[in-house]
């Protein structure tokens, strides 16, 4: 478990895979999430998908998955490293937030300083990075607040509705990372909770 | 055989497969693959990438090679991704005495025909090594243009470096038959190498 202010990162549960997977690959939100490839999935897709991912580990697989718990208890998607090299010591992350309602307003900053400090702190991992559209200009955002660098543009590295679209790949370097606390002051994350879910944080007391 | 200007194509079976054993376990391979952990490659795993690569549905593994015959190294069109139609342009140097000559750039060229032309792709990928002025310079030749470079992205030789990345778009592609011309390709008339041993097969024992 990861304990952020707006979010915390947990074990992917059946709560995920039996409710959440189900809509999140069905709606809009795949179009964002896996620049422009969504396929439709039927819940046997997904159980087969479930039993691929449980022997990951034996076929050599090192990727680390969470859910994504908000504030009030809702699951909202899932946030990881896909790729963890352990020999060049890097990892790819991605991001997939479902539920429209909380895309922005910091969820997926909070969530993505977490899963930074685990990388850096926990897997000594030296390098990390990530891929997000051109066309996606709220993700650019979004990454480079929480201090990544944009490296390189791949012209029409996909293709979205019918249009093709540039891939941008962002880095971000282990002397780059001020640590997590830092970042929640410079985002100022704790007012955004505090303003977002009044009802829990009360005084402002509680929370990381 | 695929005929180009001063290589051509060909299966990348016999003697080539025989090569490999070596040629996987050369710095130019890993500088071509430069994910690939610096492990040995034992008969098995090369066997087993031969393989692989056959029956990809996403890729394929082609030998080049000069005019008199002689095997220069592998061509990779790997990671094709249908649905966008592009996939990652590799070229590999076995025989290290053809490393910078033009043979390994109608080798690329052959493999953009390939691609473009024959496969229909719209984008070609390619990353090179920072340090490695000789592959950059095959593939801009190629008309390859710099998209970025990822910093410190790969371990190599007791450092971690630069990845530049590189992309080629089906509307910069004049096509083989324009761009061969214009690069003024000279072969380099080396002698052929030996050929390799003929592979013993296993003989059963009778008892």
């Amino acid at each position: 478990m990861l304990y952020g202010l707006l979010v915390d990162l947990e074990p992917l549960s059946s709560e995920f895979y039996d409710e959440k997977m189900y809509v999140y690959w069905n709606n809009e939100t795949a179009v964002t999430a896996t620049m422009g490839s969504p396929n439709l999935v039927s819940r046997a897709e997904i159980e087969r998908i479930q039993e691929h991912r449980r022997g990951g580990r034996e076929r050599g697989y090192t990727g680390v998955h969470f859910m994504i718990r908000a504030r009030d208890g809702s699951v909202i998607g899932t946030m990881g490293l896909n790729w963890v090299d352990e020999w060049h010591r890097t990892a790819n992350l991605g991001a997939w937030i479902g539920e429209p309602d909380y895309i922005g307003g910091g969820h997926g900053q909070d969530g993505l300083l977490l899963l930074i400090d685990y990388a850096f702190d926990w897997l000594d991992l030296r390098r990390l990075d990530l891929m997000t559209m051109g066309i996606n200009m709220a993700a650019q955002g979004a990454v480079e607040r929480c201090g990544f660098i944009f490296e390189a543009r791949r012209r029409h590295g996909t293709l979205v509705n019918g249009q093709r679209a540039d891939t941008l790949q962002y880095g971000m370097l282990r002397e780059e990372w001020p640590g997590r606390a830092v970042m929640v002051e410079r985002l100022n994350l704790r007012a955004r909770a505090e303003k977002r879910y009044p009802d829990y944080f009360g005084n402002g007391s509680k929370g990381d | 055989m695929l005929e180009g200007t001063i290589v051509d194509l060909v299966p990348f079976e016999d003697d080539y497969a025989t090569y490999l054993k070596q040629w996987m376990n050369e710095e130019s391979w890993f500088r071509a693959r430069p994910f690939d952990r610096r492990e040995p490659h034992t008969e098995h795993d090369v066997k087993k990438f031969i393989e692989d690569m056959e029956k990809s549905d996403h890729g394929q593994l082609i030998g080049f090679q000069a005019k008199n015959g002689d095997p220069i190294g592998g061509l990779l069109y790997d990671h094709e991704w249908t649905r966008v139609r592009k996939a990652a342009a590799i070229f590999f140097v076995g025989d290290m005495r053809y490393e910078g000559s033009d043979e390994v750039l109608d080798g690329l060229l052959m493999l953009l025909r390939y691609s473009f032309e024959t496969r229909g792709m719209h984008r070609m990928d390619a990353s090179v090594l920072a340090f490695d002025e000789t592959r950059l310079d095959a593939y801009r030749r190629a008309g390859f243009v710099h998209e970025g470079t990822l910093r410190q992205h790969v371990r190599w030789d007791a450092a971690y470096v630069d990845l530049h990345m590189l992309g080629l778009l089906e509307s910069e592609w004049p096509g083989y038959a324009q761009i061969a011309p214009t690069l003024g390709l000279q072969a380099s008339d080396l002698e052929p190498k030996p050929k390799p041993e003929p592979e013993k097969k296993d003989e059963k024992k009778d008892k």
